[in-house]
């Protein structure tokens, strides 16, 4: 299973029905990026054939950019309005792998999306779980999603 | 005549999420009221009618599931229409909203384009 | 629903036979405290016939502390054994929770945890019924264990 087609399939998925923004994906990460600043990270983890954390990764301007887009409303600051719709995008992403990953007969629960906000935070996943990122470029900066994941059979 | 929707849902994020793919389907609402959960939407329909309902199936209190069961069971509000919103909801939870009378289901991420068709036909 | 009384015994019963740490909890939060200073948080998400999330909350000075007594180290820095340390208790936390909410394992299941640091970020979800936050004191400082989780239809 190509877990890096898997997260470019589900998120512009969302961003082209929902948030109506344009989002190029990059090729893959490389390297971990583990320490943000002034950004906001939705996070839902998953469970099931394939157990796992989602984690989508936004600078603060691009996060205000699609909860604008999302919510059709000027946004200028971190709001409630902000952290809910980083959360309920990392839902519909999570919804879209979850899709993804049953047409190749792994079948997967999802959790709930929290949203991590501020100045300067570290993530950390198990060192142990595979990882796959992919950036997408929006016109105001780039959005990481990850995947980290443990127990493909 | 402008058309009255109510929309249930607990997330008062996702409640303009819905309302601006309303506005952006080009469906003409005059009213847009907004319930945080089944109960609330219960309260409120026996104050107010509306034309159709959009109701998230997951929420505190009362879910879309149980809102759906009181609605059939009380004459007065059982013939509007609704519609559920799911991010995920499995085939089985979905046909059981159907065998309480919800009229159809958008699945997240949804279009404005889907959003009218599946409301379109409803009004 | 509120879940303190779990989150109470299961935070006791890993603490005393995993840590040797003696812990009391104090008085469930009516509030729950969405931003954290200088801290660690270890998160895991639980999906299933239940949805949601676990985390234990911990200044780093106390997050530092129990990693010494969970890995028998010391421990002067917040390094990655840390983080690991802290998401590997929310994950033991949750299952210890998971056992007493159902005897059948399928009916949920955990994610891979995750650990969040920094000097000052936020954690936001929508709120939902049964969302508890129990605050502990210990030998190694207070800490917090939030679970937020809600039965599916």
């Amino acid at each position: 299973m190509d877990f890096a087609q898997a997260i470019i399939e589900a998120t512009s998925d969302v961003f082209n029905t929902m948030v109506m923004l344009e989002a190029a994906p990059g090729a893959p990460a490389t390297e971990k990026t583990t320490a943000f600043s002034d950004a906001i990270s939705g996070i839902l983890g998953f469970s099931g054939d394939i157990k796992g954390m989602l984690r989508i990764n936004c600078p603060n301007q691009v996060a205000m950019a699609i909860t604008g887009s999302l919510l059709g409303m000027e946004v200028e600051e971190i709001d409630d309005d902000v952290r809910d719709a980083i959360g309920e995008i990392a839902n519909m992403v999570a919804g879209g792998l979850k899709i993804y990953f049953a047409r190749h007969n792994q079948n997967i629960e999802l959790s709930i999306p929290t949203a991590i906000g501020g100045q300067a935070y570290t993530v950390h996943s198990l060192a142990n779980a595979e990882w796959v990122a992919v950036p997408f470029t929006l016109a105001n900066g780039v959005m990481l999603v990850e995947l980290q994941f443990v127990g493909l059979k | 005549m402008g058309k009255k929707v109510l929309i249930i849902d607990d997330s008062s994020t996702m409640r303009k999420i819905v309302t601006r793919s309303l506005r952006q389907a080009g469906l003409d609402f005059d009213t847009i009221l907004e319930a945080g959960d089944g109960q609330e939407a219960l309260q409120l329909l026996a104050k107010e009618g509306v034309d159709i309902i959009l109701s998230d199936i997951n929420m505190p209190n009362m879910d879309g599931i149980e809102f759906l069961r009181q609605k059939s069971a009380n004459a007065a509000i059982k013939g509007i229409p609704v519609v559920m919103i799911t991010t995920e909801a499995g085939a089985d939870i979905l046909a059981e909203a159907k065998s309480l009378g919800a009229k159809g289901s958008i699945k997240k991420p949804f279009t404005p384009e889907q959003v009218s068709e599946t409301l379109g036909g409803l009004m | 629903m509120s879940w303190d009384t779990h989150i109470a015994d299961a935070t006791v019963e890993i603490f005393s036979t995993m840590l040797m740490m003696e812990v009391n909890p104090l008085a469930p939060l009516t509030e729950r405290i969405k931003t954290h200073q200088k801290s660690v948080t270890g998160i895991v998400g639980m999906a299933g016939l239940y949805k949601g999330m676990l985390a234990i909350h911990a200044p780093a000075t106390a997050a530092m502390a129990i990693t010494g007594n969970f890995l028998g180290l010391e421990v002067d820095d917040v390094n990655d054994d840390v983080k690991d340390a802290m998401g590997e208790l929310a994950n033991m936390l949750a299952g210890s929770i998971k056992a007493k909410l159902s005897d059948n394992s399928k009916d949920i299941q955990l994610s891979i945890p995750s650990a969040v640091c920094g000097g000052s970020y936020s954690l936001d979800y929508q709120p939902q019924q049964g969302c508890s936050m129990v605050p502990f004191e210990s030998t190694a400082g207070r800490f917090l264990v939030e679970l937020q989780l809600e039965q599916q239809t």
